[in-house]
């Protein structure tokens, strides 16, 4: 019985302090982020690769926006390069699969293996390394489009690129 | 039976003498323990294989000399001996090859702490190299039999050996091609070459080095041209083109009209395989906007192929790329009438004035006329390039890589005259070759050689090494270079003083 009134009692407080945040909140501008794609999208920009899968799982929307957008992965891509590249990047990247598989296949392990080997996390990428992970990711790109055609014998996947994740020997 | 000694060699507790065997009354230096292990090992073949009547004219010296220093007992006894068996070959430094699997094992020397470890394993890939190096040399002087016979010994060696790594594989993989030169065995396994080469491709950075340090070299050539045409001496899948178009979509100022002219093996069946890879490629082209035609031309051999095949114009730089090519013309039969095949080839090359030819070799001399130096040469190159595919954990491209070599191997070992084609030569003659024909070599530079270090960091393996020789760039396994490459440039003609 006691608890029953003091729950009563809760829930009424409750209530009226719902009211007066809704009042409080009808006088200004609800801001839901899921509203306002844009800032979503710059705020997705600037995370890194674990934290954007992360992301991804939050809610539908940003499950659609990380998968879809290529944009966020492009960011993601070249963060770490001192100049952004050329504007010609952007088409042959997008002609070659995208910038999101250029991150999964290429720039992930080609930058975790880098900053394995000199033991020291890379803030900065040379234009070297940009170039390598292109061509290796336009190698992929070429061997996937030799899935159909049979001419490698058994493979299904492009392998080119697989000894990128082969863990390193000791 | 397993020795183990153990020895501490900081300077103040250095015991000369080792302590287990003094223990019952043998006086060995423990640096020398080693070799007296071997040469009682060798003293035990000798005696075994030796005829009675050597043996009972030595058990009848009275001549005593002191077992318990049994280091110069075994090397009085050996030398009793060695009139009858002089092997001529100095095996100690081919015992390396049986010493350089087990370093492996003992990497973790730490602390000053020395252990010698003699196991069976180790001694019988010593003996295995000997009777790889006298099977090979009784070939080599017509003596059949006994190169049969140590075929049928070393067989039975390895089925008590490790022959998933290191020298058992290799030894296996030379004494089936010792079988094959002798019995001439058919049981080839039918994989198409271009297949093996793919995951040879795949399994180790050789390749990659070659293609990626290629293309950077013709990108820096094509600079400023609006039209290119490579020709390249074997297409196989065209695995090298795509970075170079990528390369090419991407450089300031546009992509340029590229024309790629593949040479290749006729197909058999109905396909156009060079014509397959051809489409494949110009998809490629297209999804990145670089204007692209492509030309295939089917022939057995590069020296069938006519310069008119490949339709150059004068108005396009020309870039003529041979990976591993150019040695297989080595093998014609000397004619004082006629050029060479390889003279022909590189005229050609000449008349059609590249702007610069990349030539990427394996970095060995498989070239020799003597079946001895040869065969010597191919199991120390063949040994180091296992040992680094031991590193590959890649499967099925680590055992396909593995056919790739040994077919490589057998042509080396069983193979004489024109149907001999791997005739690998290092950079050094081929760089007195070139310049004898009119070509001057061009510096591959530091962006070819940062993009090669950078390509090895990322190949899971520690022991590849990258080296820069004169302008040109080896990748080597721990400090034996295995495949150079290296750029050429025709000289003009009127600077040529021919003789």
């Amino acid at each position: 019985m006691v608890h029953h009134h003091h729950y009563h009692e809760y829930m009424q407080q409750k209530m009226r302090r719902n009211t007066s945040n809704q009042q409080q909140q009808n006088k200004r501008h609800k801001f839901f982020i899921n509203d306002n794609i844009d800032i979503l999208r710059e705020i997705l920009k600037r995370l890194d690769g674990p934290s954007l899968g992360v992301a991804s799982c939050v809610c539908r929307l940003w499950c659609n926006l990380t998968n879809n957008d290529d944009s966020i992965w492009e960011h993601l891509c070249f963060r770490h390069v001192l100049t952004p590249p050329p504007a010609t990047v952007r088409p042959v990247v997008v002609a070659l699969g995208g910038y999101k598989r250029l991150y999964m296949v290429c720039v992930r392990p080609v930058l975790s293996r880098l900053s394995e080997s000199e033991r020291v996390m890379k803030r900065v990428w040379t234009r070297h390394e940009v170039q390598l992970s292109l061509s290796l990711f336009c190698i992929d790109s070429y061997e996937r489009l030799a899935g159909g055609g049979g001419m490698i014998a058994s493979d299904a996947s492009p392998s080119s690129l697989m000894f990128l994740c082969n863990p390193i020997n000791v | 039976m397993e020795i183990e000694i153990d020895s501490v060699s900081s300077p103040s507790k250095v015991k000369e003498i080792d302590g287990l065997l003094a223990d019952v009354g043998y006086k060995v230096k423990s640096s020398e323990l080693h070799q007296v292990a071997q040469n009682i090992e060798r003293l035990e073949n000798v005696i075994v294989n030796s005829s009675s009547s050597d043996i009972s004219q030595f058990a009848s010296d009275t001549i005593h000399y002191d077992p318990s220093d049994i280091g110069n007992w075994v090397d009085n006894l050996l030398s009793e001996f060695d009139h009858t068996n002089s092997l001529p070959y100095d095996f100690s430094q081919l015992s390396d090859l049986a010493q350089d699997q087990h370093q492996h094992h003992h990497h973790h020397h730490q602390n000053h702490q020395l252990k010698v470890v003699t196991t069976v394993e180790e001694d019988s890939a010593i003996k295995l190299i000997h009777m790889l190096m006298t099977c090979a040399d009784s070939l080599q002087r017509g003596n059949i039999q006994l190169a049969g016979s140590l075929i049928e010994g070393m067989q039975g060696l390895l089925t008590n050996m490790n022959t998933n790594s290191g020298i058992g594989k290799v030894a296996g993989y030379f004494i089936d091609a010792l079988n094959r030169r002798i019995f001439g065995q058919n049981n080839i396994i039918h994989i198409e070459n271009d297949v093996l080469y793919h995951h040879y491709y795949e399994a180790c950075p050789y390749l990659k080095f070659a293609h990626f340090t290629a293309n950077q070299a013709i990108l820096e050539a094509f600079n400023g041209h609006d039209c290119v045409h490579v020709i390249d001496f074997n297409l196989m899948h065209g695995l090298q083109w795509p970075a170079l178009i990528q390369a090419l979509a991407l450089r300031p100022g546009g992509p340029p009209f590229l024309r790629l002219t593949g040479i290749g093996p006729p197909s058999h069946d109905d396909r156009d395989n060079l014509r397959e890879i051809g489409l494949r490629l110009a998809e490629l082209a297209r999804s990145v906007n670089v204007r692209f035609a492509f030309r295939g031309v089917a022939a057995w051999r590069l020296e069938d192929v006519k310069p008119w095949m490949l339709q150059v114009s004068s108005k396009e730089a020309v870039a003529v790329n041979s990976i591993m090519q150019l040695h297989r013309l080595l093998g014609s039969e000397p004619d004082p009438n006629n050029p060479s095949a390889i003279e022909t080839v590189l005229g050609w090359i000449r008349s059609l004035n590249p702007k610069i030819m990349t030539v990427v070799e394996q970095e060995a001399n498989h070239n020799e006329d003597g079946f001895m130096d040869r065969f010597t040469e191919a199991l120390h190159y063949y040994s180091t390039v296992f040992d680094s595919l031991e590193a590959c954990p890649v499967e099925p491209d680590k055992a396909m890589a593995e056919i790739y070599l040994q077919r490589e191997i057998c042509n080396v070992v069983c193979c004489e005259g024109p149907a001999r084609v791997e005739r690998h030569e290092p950079l050094i003659k081929w760089r007195e070759r070139l310049g004898k024909t009119g070509f001057r070599p061009l510096h591959l530079g530091s962006n070819a050689f940062k993009q090669a270090s950078m390509l090895l960091t990322l190949f899971s393996a520690e022991g590849y090494c990258v080296e820069e020789n004169q302008g040109s760039l080896t990748l080597g396994w721990h400090s034996r270079p295995l495949i150079a490459a290296s750029a050429w440039q025709a000289v003009p003609e009127t600077l040529r003083f021919d003789h």
